[in-house]
This record gives C-alpha cells, structure tokens and sequence, in this order.
C-alpha cells in the first residue's frame, strides 16, 4: 500500500496540453471533458446529472450569489456561493446572460433552489477533477 | 414555469443527482460506480428519514 502510493506520487506531472482543453471543456460544458476524452457514457450521466440539478434549482426560482464582502461569515457565504455557481459553466453564464438569475427570496423551495444551483456547481467542480485524472493517465 | 416540491421531493431529487455523481467520479469499473451511486443514495434516504423522524419525535 504505502509502495502504490509512493509509486503514485512519483508520476510525472502530465502536459498542460493534454489536460486543459478537456478541463476547460468540462466548465463550459458539464460532462463535455468526458465526452472529448471518449468517455461518452460518463459524460452524458454527468450531463444530465448536474444539467437537470441546475434546471430543479431554477425551477425552483433559487437565487444566485453575488461576491459580498462585509463581516467573514458573509463573505465566505456569497463568495463560495458564486464560485459554486459559477463551476456551473455555460449554465450559469447563459442564466445571467439572459436574465433568469432570480432576486434571494425567502422560502423552503426557494432556498432549496439556491442549493441546488451552487451544488450543481460543485458536482461539476467534481467532474472536472475526474477529467484531470483521466487526461492524466491516472485513472480510466 | 416554476417547481413547488416538497422537503421530501426536493431532498430526494437532491440525492438522486448527488449520487449519480459521486458514483462516476469516485470509482474505477461501472460496477464500482454502481454499488457506490447506490451506497450514496441510500445514505442520504437513511439521512433523511433518520433525522426527520428525529426531529418529529424530538419535537414532541
């Protein structure tokens, strides 16, 4: 065990060439790192997963962050909440793109929205580090 | 068009997608993934009906 992991620290960090596009790709579009890498039934999983999270979320009418600064507890809230969004890639730029980012209400089903849309956010966050270890060689 | 879901929906939509992602990320064969995806979900609907039971009762 402690010989596996000595052998995996030692492999060679791999080429910028060989992950970004795919990483990039998996931002933009969730599951689209998966799909350039041949991995089209994991891609489309990952797709519809987050895709259709992201759609429940404003559906739900969920609201999306905006970076506040302010005490610590708001700004750890509002900026991790807009990363998180913004992991969502071309979902969360054609949501704000075209005007469908809600105003925060109060609410159970909205709040729930809100969660939903920063948690699909770091699913595909998730997503895009399998596709590194895919183009890494490190993982099939 | 908007969705007005129960607790119970929106925390099972939740797990559904949740798990489906946990499941291919985290392992290597479909098989792996599958047991995974499925340990995951039922983690979050034992979570759900635990807690909310223990909320019920602890409320009186």
């Amino acid at each position: 065990m402690a010989k596996e992991n000595e052998e995996k620290e030692k492999q060679p960090a791999p080429s910028i060439g060989a992950w970004v596009p795919a990483v990039a790709l998996g931002w933009l579009i969730p599951g689209g790192g998966h799909l350039l890498l041949k991995r089209t039934g994991r891609g489309v999983l990952l797709g519809v997963a987050i895709g259709g999270m992201f759609v429940c979320g404003l559906l739900m009418r969920g609201a999306m962050f905006q970076p506040q600064s302010g005490d610590l507890l708001t700004t750890l809230i509002n900026t991790g909440g807009f990363i998180g969004d913004l992991c969502s890639g071309i979902l969360y730029l054609l949501t704000s793109w075209l005007g469908y980012a809600q105003p925060d209400m109060a609410g159970a089903v909205h709040d729930y929205g809100t969660k939903f849309l920063v948690t699909a956010g770091l699913l595909n966050l998730l997503a895009m580090v399998d596709v590194f270890e895919i183009a890494a060689k490190r993982k099939d | 068009m908007t969705m007005n879901l129960s607790h119970f929906e929106a925390a099972f939509l939740f797990s559904l997608f949740t798990s489906v992602v946990m499941g291919i990320v985290t392992k290597n064969t479909d098989r792996e993934r599958l047991q995974y995806g499925a340990y995951v979900f039922v983690c979050f609907m034992a979570a759900l009906f635990g807690i909310g039971w223990a909320m019920q009762l602890g409320h009186g």
